[in-house]
């Protein structure tokens, strides 16, 4: 017990100590993103002192970008389950490697909504009142208290399992299905639940006829299911980015030239396939007469530092079992180079094309002087036939930090159906409020043509239905495919949808009151600072996340590495190019 | 550690600390710190007698602090077999606004920015759709020809929606039907103005402004009208403090045209039960709302 805590605490140290290197660039944007957050809390001081006569807020419209930028995220935290999905039921392979990134990301937005609305209270001294048990909760009446438990709840599961997994990485161990498979389907339905009850919030308002209609909960839902994948889009490929380097580090650079194969090999012998043994515990179940077997087909190669052990592109059927040293897998995309994975003793590096017979996805190159077993398809499934083994290898295979294109392609086809129902959602509900004329459309009225000379939304709801018209367009054109022109397209998924269902449903709820009376918001300078400061903060989380997971995800940052001196992570793994 | 990284780690931190102090330095400027002892208040309900005396000598030594005037503050209790409806006859209503002063006067309401409980809305003859209302109606001398004029304050509703969505529990409905705040607990997120379809609850948006000491309405009570803070909720409470003590509210009081009326409903000698069972056209506002409002609005035919 000592022991476990022990060395969970020394996981989190060193993650944490991974905050604080980077290269200039992640310091650049690190202390642009505290400078802004220090600004919104500036701007939060001035607020709790003199109070909410600092916004743009009144009577009369009591709600403002505070609760629109919530509602908004809330719809970014449950889109998440947009690809834990695919992965868990569907079994998507191409998606697998983005899960961790996507939940983190649901992470980062559920700080930002607990951040949002407690900025929006009154009296934020007495937020103790809400906590079951010592407050006073009314619960299951208040949707609000419903708000408070499904986000808190959904904030557990999620750094539960983005914890657990990624403990499990460090530590090269594998995840014990029973305790995060449940949470993954907890989490699916919990995700649907909080993005319902959020807006369970407006539609349960029968004052307010612009929300006190029941298809805004599948419309907050479609249009998450478009903005939340939108910003995962861009986010992996701001991850591919600052993961990779444009040339491949110093010692690494033999990488995409045309290399000769490692010189020494020789025949295996039963002690070479001991000394896998030490390192590869579950080799204990292979027999003696299947070992015996291998061994024929076996070859031991001794490897020079930057010797390649197999080449991105080519296709043979090879699989490389570590004996000794290190090596580390590099992808090249596009002309630049990410470390996906490293191998150490006992470790294996090519199985997948080995035992699909599909082109090597990366290149294999030793980092320091080391000795490896060469296996042909054959023998590695002879290998394989014990169980445990066979566990082992496959658990493995999914050790990698990949960004496909195809993974992109995955969710582009999700923000593409999604954008479909939710414009069409969107038309359904304009159709009802207009051609039914009745009294009650003054506020849809207010929204899309203004109302009495009042008319400040006009402009933004045009806005954001023309990006949302054109995104749609280009999302069902084959040009989308191409990721110039799928980025833009994400961009105006995610600028439409915030202004739609944040400033275009919270505000006009509000205008004209239940009395009739005009009138207008605007966001005061303190508000907008304020707004900020929390974008700042989520963006700084998700950036601390990221910065922390990905060499774990790499293979660079293990319990195995723990005793070497606290250096940085080797060049590779540190994020902007070198 | 190195002397050079030393130096250059002290001042990292240094400039982070001081950019960190000048952050926070706004909160030299509260209004409003609360203490120890407020934070940690109950809940109204929680409250034993002795609990809540103590509180209301508190609250009486801090108005004495700030006016140098010691009010009376009462947690004045329901009275068994009451409740109380509001009547307000359309025909009467000359739309004067002396209602708004009174209720102002009396509820002891911050007066910059002032809040008001009564809307008076001038609507057109032979409408009653608020949409067509004007608020701001400022002519030389009222009643206007072809206008007839309607005040709106909390209609008290028997089935509030505004109490329905506060997740802390800081207004409720007491048994003689007023819908109360415990300004000491609400947590200022403003849900209940966004329930409520009447457009009756008024937020704290800063401090309430001192009101002259001359002007301070000395006879307070806990749910009512004794000065209430930054960042929480209020609401016309039918003038608890005067109606639980057997007066009338003071909009009532004020009226010139006598158009308001109110009373115990299961009284039924009552005026209000007269007015109820004998006029033929009354009104809840907002009626298909489905809150069956405790204020009736009735013309005389």
């Amino acid at each position: 017990m000592m022991r476990a805590t022990r060395n969970y605490l020394v996981f989190l140290r060193r993650c944490a100590a991974l905050a604080f290197e980077g290269d200039w660039r992640y310091y650049a944007w690190m202390g642009l993103l505290t400078v802004l957050c220090l600004l919104g809390l500036n701007a939060y001081c001035r607020q709790f002192a003199h109070g909410l006569i600092v916004t743009g807020m009144s009577d009369e419209v009591s709600w403002g970008v505070y609760i629109a930028n919530f509602t908004f995220l809330v719809g970014v935290a449950a889109a998440a389950v947009m690809m834990v999905i695919p992965v868990y039921i569907y079994k998507n392979e191409d998606l697998h490697d983005l899960v961790i990134f996507g939940e983190l990301l649901a992470v980062a937005a559920i700080l930002m909504c607990l951040a949002f609305v407690t900025v929006d209270l009154g009296r934020p001294d007495r937020f103790w009142h809400l906590i079951p048990g010592i407050g006073q909760f009314n619960f299951p009446r208040s949707m609000l208290s419903w708000d408070v438990l499904v986000l808190n709840g959904y904030l557990l599961l999620n750094v539960h399992i983005c914890g657990y997994l990624l403990y499990c990485r460090y530590r090269k161990k594998k995840p014990a299905k029973w305790f995060y498979i449940p949470f993954v389907f907890i989490a699916i339905v919990w995700a649907v639940s909080i993005h319902t009850v959020t807006a369970f919030l407006y539609v349960g308002l029968g004052g307010r006829p612009f929300w006190n209609s029941s298809i805004v909960g599948p419309r907050f839902l479609a249009s998450a299911f478009t903005a939340g994948p939108a910003l995962i889009i861009l986010a992996m490929q701001v991850v591919r980015r600052v993961t990779s380097t444009s040339a491949p580090a110093a010692g690494l650079s033999v990488l995409g030239k045309a290399l000769p194969p490692p010189s020494k090999h020789r025949a295996a012998t039963l002690e070479d396939l001991e000394v896998l043994a030490r390192d590869l515990l579950e080799m204990a179940s292979v027999p003696m007469e299947t070992r015996r077997r291998i061994l024929p087909m076996a070859e031991v190669l001794e490897v020079q530092s930057g010797g390649v052990l197999l080449q991105q592109g080519e296709t043979d059927d090879r699989a490389f079992l570590i004996l000794s040293g290190s090596v580390v897998v590099v992808r090249e995309e596009g002309g630049r180079f990410r470390v996906t994975r490293t191998a150490g003793p006992g470790e294996q590096v090519g199985e997948v094309s080995a035992l699909h017979g599909t082109p090597r996805m990366a290149t294999a190159v030793a980092e320091e002087p080391s000795v490896v077993l060469s296996l042909p398809a054959g023998a590695l499934r002879l290998l394989m036939e014990s169980p445990q083994v066979n566990k082992i290898i496959r658990s493995r295979m999914s050790e990698r930090l990949l960004i496909t294109d195809r993974a992109l392609m995955t969710l582009r086809s999700i923000v593409q159906v999604s954008m479909l129902i939710n414009v069409f959602l969107l038309v359904n509900e304009v159709f009802k409020e207009f051609y039914s004329g009745n009294l009650h459309d003054a506020s849809t009225k207010y929204l899309f043509v203004g109302l009495e000379h009042h008319h400040a939304l006009v402009p933004w709801i045009w806005t954001a239905i023309a990006f949302n018209l054109t995104a749609m367009v280009l999302l069902v054109l084959p040009v989308s495919r191409s990721l110039k022109w799928l980025n833009l397209t994400c961009v105006l998924c995610i600028v439409g949808i915030w202004i739609e269902k944040g400033m275009g449903l919270v505000i006009p709820g509000f205008i004209p009151t239940p009395l009739g009376e005009m009138m207008e918001y605007r966001p005061s300078v303190n508000e907008a600072l304020v707004c900020f400061g929390i974008w700042a903060f989520g963006l700084l989380c998700y950036t601390v996340f990221l910065r922390m997971s990905v060499p774990i995800l790499q293979g660079r940052l293990s319990k195995e590495n723990e005793a070497a001196p606290d250096g940085p992570i080797p060049a590779a793994a540190v994020p902007p190019e070198g | 550690m190195g002397r050079r990284s030393f130096l250059r780690a002290s001042a990292v931190l240094t400039t982070g600390l001081a950019a960190l102090a000048a952050s926070l330095k706004p909160l030299l400027e509260m209004n409003d710190f609360p203490t120890m002892e407020r934070f940690l208040q109950k809940y109204y309900k929680e409250m034993t007698p002795e609990e809540m005396k103590k509180v209301l000598t508190r609250i009486e030594n801090e108005v004495e602090q700030q006016y140098k005037l010691r009010p009376h503050v009462r947690d004045l209790k329901p009275m068994d077999g009451v409740e109380y409806v509001y009547c307000l006859n359309l025909t009467r209503c000359i739309g004067c606004r002396k209602c708004v002063h009174a209720c102002v006067a009396e509820n002891n309401q911050s007066r910059d920015p002032e809040i008001q409980y009564i809307r008076v809305l001038r609507l057109p003859d032979g409408s009653l759709d608020v949409d067509k209302a004007e608020h701001f109606y400022a002519p030389p001398s009222v009643p206007e020809k072809g206008f007839f004029y309607m005040p709106v304050q909390c209609q008290q509703c028997k089935y509030p929606p505004c109490v329905k969505v506060c997740p802390v529990h800081a207004t409720w409905q007491e048994p003689d039907g007023i819908t109360v705040v415990d300004y000491d607990w609400c947590i200022g997120c403003r849900y209940c103005e966004a329930a409520c379809p009447y457009w009756a609850r008024r937020f704290n948006f800063t401090k309430p402004a001192a009101i002259p000491a001359e002007r301070l309405n000395l006879d307070m009570s806990y749910l009512g009208n004794r000065p209430r803070r930054q960042g929480v909720m209020e609401k016309c409470h039918f003038c608890i403090q005067r109606t639980r003590a057997g007066r009338y509210p003071a909009c009532l009081e004020v009226c010139p045209a006598g158009a308001r009326k109110f009373g115990n409903i299961l009284d039924p000698s009552s005026e209000v039960s007269y007015i109820l069972k004998s006029k033929r056209v009354f009104i809840q506002l907002k009626e298909e709302m489905g809150t069956s409002p405790r204020f009736f609005y009735y013309f005389d035919v």
